[in-house]
């Protein structure tokens, strides 16, 4: 597929940041309800 | 089982299936061949989007509840919802415009649809802000169940923005009236996606809510159910 776009640094800089910000409010959450 | 490990055991089988959703969605779905790889933002940009409106809807439902009803639990689910509400605008205000950027050219433009979006993110850091300002529990209650009532009816408008404006953004693709308009293997990804987006909701959910609750009455309501 020679027309297709290269622009898999975006997918995966989006992929990378979404797993991040899931990730730090899942440690949040657990920081928290152990300082409970 | 407390409520807090209840919520954990279910992010973490979220979290699980998210690492799953991603081997499905860059390895197993096709790559489309107008936009593609960044088309395959989608996957996670769509799902957190609806989960963005859908926690606002669910914030302002349980502030009319708690008007009428005055139970705490109402209130304590609607803190809980826009905290998890603003996690996931967070995601859609920062995948939008990796996508965007490839796509449009661009990384913001304030068009309805995007600025709109950015309206709920402010208006759920300004929910949580004034939760966190208003020392009174009932008077706290009251004003964030009004404002989350508010924020409530900022939600169809958002949805419908793309109808009623001329925006970048594109139309809904599967939340419109008529067949989804994309292919089925991605269509089963991105259901897939909204499944995990969907149990992470739960699961960081019914943590937060057990954060707001008295520790001792938890630790009491647990050793009840032992």
């Amino acid at each position: 597929m020679p027309d297709v776009p290269h622009n898999a640094g975006y997918m995966a800089a989006a992929y990378i940041l979404t797993a991040v910000i899931l990730l730090a409010y899942t440690i949040s959450l657990y920081r928290r309800s152990d300082r409970r | 089982m407390s409520l807090v490990h209840k919520g954990r055991a279910i992010t973490l089988v979220g979290l699980a299936l998210l690492a799953v959703d991603y081997v499905r969605a860059l390895a197993f779905t096709p790559i489309e061949r107008l936009q593609g790889p960044a088309q395959k933002i989608f996957y996670l940009h769509v799902p957190a989007a609806i989960w963005t409106e859908a926690a606002m809807v669910l914030v302002g439902l349980a502030g009319i509840g708690y008007l009428f009803l005055r139970d705490p639990r109402l209130d304590r689910f609607a803190a809980a919802s826009a905290e998890v509400g603003t996690v996931f605008a967070a995601i859609v205000l920062t995948t939008g415009p990796i996508w965007g950027k490839p796509i449009w050219g661009t990384w913001w433009t304030w068009d309805a649809r995007l600025t709109s979006t950015l309206f709920l993110f402010f208006l759920y850091v300004g929910y949580l802000l004034l939760r966190g300002a208003v020392v009174d529990p009932g008077l706290r209650a009251r004003y964030a169940a009004v404002l989350g009532i508010c924020g409530m009816f900022l939600v169809p408008f958002i949805h419908m923005s793309v109808y009623l404006f001329r925006t970048l953004h594109p139309q809904p693709i599967i939340l419109k009236p008529s067949a989804p308009s994309l292919p089925g293997s991605m269509l089963a990804t991105w259901l897939f996606s909204l499944g995990v987006f969907s149990l992470l909701y739960i699961g960081f959910v019914t943590q937060r809510y057990a954060l707001s609750l008295d520790p001792t009455v938890e630790s009491e309501r647990t050793a009840g159910h032992a």
